[in-house]
């Protein structure tokens, strides 16, 4: 009920600000603040519900949604089946605390409120689903549900070149969901549903009779051509899609038989397809482009639900889905997947340091150190998969957090640029602080959560059986590069006597850099703290993520 | 030792880590009048509860541990030990640190930030505190980054001049770069020894040879800490922080991380790693000497020579010396702070830094001129002082093990190492000199108004200098074999050169005697440029590696608006261009054969102009499509 109540919750929500009448539209806000502290609450509840000790999906609701008999080819079937397991779960709960803050920051909000906060809250019930639906077809259908929000809360609330990047935000991603649809069928149609196949050839009467002695039988009939191909019932269910007996003998997926698409394996072409889509999202280089014209042009909050959540579905998807799924090709091309995030490392710390605007830089660094996650993710050890989650949900928080202190002095003075801004530690002393803890965190310092996230990634890196060591020697240039652009960003805007461009020929002190209000505090001081909590005490994300991670690698073990 | 101890010593050690970072929260509360009084508290409880650890030291080294991170059956603990080299550190840190923020509170009475000083200086205490109690290498690394934090606050107090901010920036770079080998070198034994705990390391480094790039990029560490060649021209322009903090950076904390890290992983050094460390350590022991030879800055000589002694401690590391590394890392603490100490009061009284603007102040300066003289004639190694005797054991390590080499190239080393204190005396003894002989040469402040400190900073700077005396550390002043410090930590080569001593004291006096007699060349000469620039190594790494890394950095940039969205903005074009190709042929093909097929067409352009126009319906229907497309080709 937890899981259906954090998708659905916000989802209502989202309908209920949108019928709200015109002279009620003040209470949007309200409604937003409750619904996604509401939202919090329900995440603390999963966490509690939640056994760490066991690996595997856990509260887990199934509905049976759509079957459909396709007579020779089978019976397709969708269902509504939502849970968490340890990969997924920390991220829901930074999601849940994200979408609030990125409430509390949208309080300065003035223009169409109702549409905003609909939106918001329908993309605060998108991203849920997406992180808690089992179901591939679920999970396509919430995937592109957060792309409509997305793309109009930048392309109507963002900045002057917000139409460019929201069309440019969308083709990526639209692009991206297309090869992940591709895929989705191509999978569909090569996986049985054991246990409702089972029910269908009347080998036992309902689905809780089945055991695994059946499952395993039905999956021998399946191999052996001895099942009519009416039974088989057709799946999008993950838990079946990862299973390689599932398999239907001679289909497009099928790791077995190995058919020819173009000249090429089917499952190598499905595989790097997949990946894309997911690559697109994370952002992997080359296909990072959108990402710091979707920052620079989206507001404060949208910006900080883009970095702090939407690009954790990238991640996400590599360990839920394209990892799961194509074990094979994981394994074959660790190295060219650890060479791209080792690419987007060094790449966007080394372009990051080239910004002018502070808040391109942010993306940059995102871009770096989301390359951290797909190092992690491709080294296929338990450090680096368990560094990769942790990885996430510390960007997650320290990237909202920049993107709030961007947001500081662009309310202030509506100028981003780096060198627009010397000396800002004098007369904004606790900005200087806040905005210190959240470089240094970002920039690794031990302490803060950016240093367990790196530090473990590159760890499993430099284990992993699959990965020369020269790679890892090579990301690790990456927190050099991290250290080396947001010290000078720092060094640039806070040191020296204090100078504004925009008030440039003003006189004495400039009355708008006032120090921060209370609501900005009340945003970024949990944050930090957060960063620092999880900075002492990694075990809070580690003891949720390694039963599950522990069994997630046991497909990749090596005989 | 009380029964009571098992329990007590564990509790002492974690509230000894504890106490600089709960001072450095407090102190960030609390007002500029009991800042100094409450951190000098602090630290005097810290010294106060090592001395008891050092008394009731357990006969093997103690180890407690704490969960951090758990994955797949393996733990990274926070883990704390306590052994001999930690409580000789200990002591040491707290000391110096003790001083220093006495001498602070009158050196820095004027200053706005006080509180955030001392809570820096303790925050800088407690990182080098983690270093020293680290249990294991990933606990010592991330004490070692926090000493970087320190250090980059520490400098850069005075953020609104940019030379401050700038060398503050500098030094964390630079550390950084040392801290990924460091950090790799972590990656490496991890792999190798499925641990990283200093014991089981210990225990395990008989057995296995560990690789020598472990060695080495462990070693990188203490390159960036210690700034030895080629990371060494961050310390140098450290010097734009406060004085005291000069003394105690590069005294008992910061530069000395990195020879307490390579005396921790000793055992894993294979002997090409000691090689190569012996190199690094004589290259910097003359490169630093070279560049303190001609330096104007009070403070810069000194820095200098700390580069060269830093040199000499790491080349007695690599000679397999490890007690000589740390006697001279104890010694040189002592006298370099009181040097440090001396020059602040000196600066305090003269308000310049330059010392060609100083002279003959002996007579205006006496307790400082006399204090300066004794950690000046320790640090160029004269008998009766201590850095004569720890010079001696490193010096006789070395002769020692270059007679163990098979190669007879091996002498050149401890030769070099001897030349080098040569040359430590002839520029202290030309700042000796220039600070304190012949005329006084400032016009800004007259002589009569230069006077000597308050007691405050009189007192640390007396005590440092009569701990530069030979009596504490050995009652023979002319050899440190029988020294107490060897019962500690054995020194490793015990040959006894009878020759070295008088060789050694007759290079010093020459040394010396050339320094003070030395005619202040021209700046523009050459060989004074060399020593100025430091060898123009910033030169170097400017052309070398900033240079080229920003102008890749602007590239990337470039391609990336340019190649990587020109493709994407490009494809967005051809798509509009094609569209508008469609729909004109549709439009000019006014033909009735083709009605059908223009019709067509023309909806197709319709469909693939609207790609671009920006309607969100247009892409779901072509997402509908599209699905309904790959449906029937799959089906």
């Amino acid at each position: 009920m937890i899981l259906s109540l954090l998708i659905f919750l916000p989802l209502i929500g989202s309908l209920l600000v949108a019928l709200l009448p015109e002279s009620q539209t003040a209470q949007c806000r309200w409604i937003a603040l409750i619904l996604t502290l509401g939202e919090v609450v329900l995440a603390g509840m999963a966490c509690a519900g939640f056994d760490k000790t066991v690996a595997g999906y856990q509260l887990l609701e199934q509905a049976n949604w759509i079957t459909l008999p396709l007579g020779g080819l089978g019976i397709a079937s969708i269902d509504y089946l939502v849970a968490v397991d340890g990969i997924s779960l920390p991220l829901v709960v930074l999601s849940a605390v994200v979408m609030l803050i990125g409430v509390v920051s949208s309080w300065s909000m003035t223009k169409r409120l109702k549409a905003y906060y609909s939106l918001y809250l329908l993309l605060t019930g998108s991203i849920m689903g997406c992180f808690l639906a089992l179901d591939f077809f679920l999970f396509f259908l919430f995937f592109e549900f957060m792309l409509l929000p997305m793309y109009f809360l930048i392309g109507l609330w963002g900045g002057p070149r917000r139409e460019y990047a929201s069309i440019k935000f969308f083709l990526y991603t639209l692009l991206g969901s297309l090869l992940i649809l591709l895929v989705m069928i191509g999978l569909y149609l090569s996986v049985m549903d054991p246990v409702s196949t089972a029910v269908a050839a009347g080998l036992v009467p309902d689905p809780s009779a089945v055991t695994t002695e059946i499952v395993r039988n039905i999956q021998a009939y399946l191999q052996n051509g001895q099942l009519n191909p009416a039974y088989v019932v057709h799946t999008f269910d993950m838990r079946y899609l990862s299973d390689g007996g599932n398999y239907l003998p001679n289909t497009f997926l099928n790791p077995a038989s190995e058919p020819i698409v173009l000249g090429l394996p089917a499952r190598m072409l499905a595989f790097w397809a997949i990946f894309i889509g997911f690559a697109i999202k994370l952002p992997v280089v080359p296909l990072h482009t959108w990402l710091p014209d979707a920052h620079v042009e989206a507001p404060t909050p949208v910006s900080v639900v883009l970095a702090g959540v939407l690009l954790k579905i990238g991640g996400y998807g590599f360990i839920r889905i394209v990892w799961n799924f194509f074990p094979d090709g994981a394994s074959e091309y660790a190295q060219i997947l650890a060479g791209l995030g080792v690419l987007s490392i060094v790449y966007g710390g080394l372009t990051a340091l080239a910004q002018t605007d502070l808040k391109k830089m942010i993306a940059y660094s995102s871009v770096s150190h989301m390359g951290f996650v797909l190092l992690g993710v491709a080294s296929l050890t338990a450090e680096g998969i368990n560094g990769a989650v942790y990885q996430m949900v510390s960007h997650g928080i320290l990237s909202a957090m920049l993107f709030l202190i961007v947001g500081v002095v662009y309310d202030r003075t509506h100028d981003r640029r780096i060198d627009s801004y010397r000396g800002l530690m004098q007369p904004m002393p606790k900005y200087t602080t806040l905005t210190a803890i959240a470089f240094f965190g970002s920039l690794g310092l031990p302490g803060f959560s950016g240093f367990v996230g790196e530090l473990f990634t590159l760890m499993g890196s430099f284990q992993s059986e699959w990965l020369p060591g020269w790679l890892t020697a090579l990301a690790t240039t990456g927190i050099l590069l991290a250290a080396a652009y947001f010290l000078w960003t720092f060094q640039r805007m806070f040191f020296g006597p204090t100078w504004v461009r925009p008030f440039e020929s003003q006189s004495g002190p400039i009355s708008v850099l006032s120090d921060l209000t209370a609501r900005e505090k009340l945003m970024l001081i949990p944050l930090g703290a957060m960063a620092l909590i999880l900075g002492l005490f990694p075990n809070l994300v580690f003891n949720l993520t390694n039963a599950t991670v522990s069994q997630w690698l046991v497909k990749f073990a090596v005989e | 030792m009380p029964a009571n101890s098992s329990q007590l010593l564990p509790v002492l050690m974690a509230t000894l880590l504890g106490l600089p970072f709960a001072g450095f929260l407090a102190l960030t509360a609390t007002n500029r009048r009991l800042a100094g009084l409450l951190a000098i508290g602090i630290t005097g409880a810290g010294l106060a509860i090592s001395i008891f650890l050092t008394v009731h030291l357990p006969e093997h080294p103690l180890t407690i541990h704490a969960d951090w991170a758990t994955m797949a059956g393996m733990s990274f603990d926070i883990s704390l030990r306590l052994d001999a080299l930690t409580t000789l550190m200990l002591i040491l840190v707290h000391f110096v640190a003790l001083l220093v923020q006495i001498y602070s509170i009158s050196y820095l009475r004027d200053e706005s930030k006080l509180c955030r000083y001392f809570a820096y200086l303790q925050l800088f205490v407690g990182a080098m505190l983690g270093i020293v109690l680290a249990g294991n290498l990933l606990v010592m690394y991330a004490f070692w980054e926090l000493v970087g934090l320190a250090s980059y606050l520490l400098i850069g107090f005075y953020a609104e001049r940019p030379a401050s901010s700038r060398a503050a920036q500098k030094a964390f770079l630079m550390n950084r770069v040392g801290d990924i080998g460091f950090l790799i070198g972590i990656f490496l034994t991890y792999y190798y020894f499925d641990t990283l705990d200093f014991s089981t390391l210990a225990a395990n480094g008989a057995g296995i040879i560990a690789p020598t790039a472990l060695g080495l990029c462990l070693f990188m560490g203490c390159v960036g800490k210690s700034a030895q060649f080629p990371l060494l021209t961050w310390l140098p322009d450290a010097m734009e922080g406060p004085t005291p903090v000069s003394a105690l950076l590069h005294a008992a904390t910061m530069v000395a991380a990195g020879i307490f890290l390579l005396a921790r992983i000793h055992p894993l050094l294979s002997p090409n790693a000691l090689v190569v460390i012996t190199v690094v350590g004589t290259i910097t022991t003359l490169w630093g000497g070279y560049s303190a030879v001609f330096q104007t800055d009070i403070k810069k000589v000194l820095a200098f020579s700390t580069v060269s002694q830093l040199g000499l401690m790491v080349a007695a590391m690599g000679t397999d010396n490890v007690g000589g590394a740390m006697f001279h890392l104890l010694t040189h603490a002592f006298f370099k702070a009181g040097l440090f100490l001396s020059a602040g009061a000196v600066i305090h009284a003269v308000h310049t830094q330059d010392m060609r603007q100083m002279g003959g102040l002996r007579k205006a300066l006496p307790t400082t001129f006399v204090a300066y003289t004794v950690c000046a004639a320790a640090l160029s190694g004269l008998p009766l002082f201590s850095g004569f005797l720890s010079k001696e054991a490193i010096l006789g390590g070395a002769f020692g093990w270059a007679g163990t080499q098979r190669n007879g190239l091996a002498y050149i080393v401890p030769t070099l190492l001897l030349l080098s204190s040569g040359l430590t005396a002839f520029y202290m003894a030309r700042q000796w000199r220039l600070v304190f002989f012949g005329e006084y040469r400032n016009v800004d402040v007259p002589l009569t108004r230069a006077h000597e400190p308050d007691w405050l900073m009189r007192g640390p700077v007396v005590i440092l200098s009569i701990l530069s005396v030979w009596v504490w550390f050995s009652v023979n002043p002319l050899s440190a074999q029988g020294s107490w410090f060897f019962h500690i930590l054995p020194m490793s080569k015990e040959q006894d050169f009878g020759w070295l001593a008088p060789v050694s004291i007759g290079l010093v006096l020459l040394g010396g005697w050339l320094g003070f007699r030395l005619r202040e060349p021209r700046a523009d000469y050459s060989y004074v440029r060399l020593s100025l620039n430091y060898g123009f190594l910033d030169f170097f790494y400017k052309i070398l590696i900033i240079r080229p890394v920003l102008r890749l950095a602007m590239i990337l940039n470039r391609t990336d608006q340019r190649v990587v969205d020109g493709m994407v903005n490009g494809t967005g074009v051809a798509t509009v261009v094609l569209a508008h190709l469609t729909y004109g042929f549709d439009r000019l093909g006014v033909d009735g054969l083709v009605n059908g097929a223009a019709w067509l067409a023309s909806r197709l352009g319709q469909v693939t102009r609207s790609l671009q126009n920006g309607r969100i319906q247009s892409y779901i229907t072509v997402a509908v499509v599209g699905l309904l497309l790959v449906l029937w080709w799959l089906l």
